[in-house]
């Protein structure tokens, strides 16, 4: 049987696109296609990941000139179609800019660009991105300058009462608490779904916890995603 | 014809670099200022002026600021 095929959507600006295809390929057993940002045709539909980087410079916002990418049309409307969608880092804050994600990821609270290992914590199990992943905190590394996640008081309980939070930045033995949040985010979110659990963003960098990082953290999310396709 | 679009922060939101602005100040000697909010501007020139304010009110909302955290402000200059 032929390999499934994943999207992964490529703007000027993105850097994780290959880190993300080589762990795409390696660890969910499919091809890939990368879609350049002008394409107006997603043509592999089983999943669409929105990958890590500066999309057009983080010019006004980060990831806001990339929400009206011909393509990003494509992935909102694919989006409402129930197609698994998955942004990382500048993906995550493309997706909030598109809406697609409720609130926004604006600076960190200490304005550095931070780079470093970092513990999450996985807050909800009950969604098809993070089921399939045994551990309860895993280690992902972060990099990012906009990562400090904001929304206003009445949509935290509404994403906290629908079990939209699904990534929070803690200790390594799951701890969440205002020491384990490197940027300031609201309850230390580090990741979120949509309602209808078919969208996640988050700011964590699996892709790069497949080679280095001490427990390759990174491999059982991937692999974990296969049950999407 | 020229129009100006503020766009800042919503009250309340958390701004490090306006907060360290701010804290300059205060190591410049002066006392008197209370709080800092920074913002940006766009100016924005226009050929007709049909539908202009309904067009501006639409990319100002649509892509230039992002209403979950800041307003935006349209003049006419």
């Amino acid at each position: 049987m032929p390999k499934k095929v994943v999207s992964i959507v490529v703007f000027p600006g993105s850097n994780c696109d290959r880190d993300l295809d080589i762990a795409v390929q390696k660890y969910m057993n499919v091809n890939t296609e990368l879609v350049w940002h002008d394409d107006p045709n997603i043509k592999n539909q089983e999943m669409i990941f929105i990958p890590g980087g500066f999309s057009f410079g983080d010019y006004l916002r980060s990831g806001a000139l990339a929400t009206k990418s011909p393509a990003m049309k494509e992935v909102i409307r694919l989006s409402k179609k129930g197609v698994p969608i998955i942004g990382i880092c500048n993906g995550f804050q493309i997706l909030t800019e598109c809406k697609l994600l409720d609130g926004a990821l604006i600076d960190n609270c200490k304005r550095l660009f931070i780079c470093k290992e970092n513990f999450v914590k996985i807050e909800n199990k009950n969604n098809p991105f993070t089921k399939n992943i045994h551990k309860n905190v895993v280690q992902f590394p972060i990099a990012h300058a906009q990562g400090r996640f904001y929304t206003s008081e009445d949509n935290l309980k509404r994403l906290e009462d629908n079990n939209q939070i699904v990534f929070k930045y803690s200790s390594r033995d799951g701890k969440i608490n205002k020491s384990e949040n490197p940027n300031g985010s609201m309850n230390n979110i580090a990741g979120i779904i949509n309602k209808n659990k078919n969208i996640l963003g988050l700011m964590p960098h699996p892709e790069r916890a497949i080679n280095f990082s001490e427990d390759n953290d990174g491999i059982s999310f991937f692999r974990g995603l296969q049950n999407l396709l | 014809m020229i129009y100006r679009v503020y766009i800042n922060f919503k009250k309340g939101i958390l701004d490090p670099e306006a907060e360290a602005i701010k804290r300059t100040i205060d190591s410049m000697g002066y006392k008197t200022i209370k709080n800092i909010s920074k913002g940006k501007f766009f100016d924005i020139e226009i050929s007709s002026s049909k539908n202009t304010l309904g067009d501006l009110e639409k990319i100002s909302s649509d892509l230039l600021s992002n209403p979950i955290i800041e307003n935006f402000k349209i003049i006419k200059k």
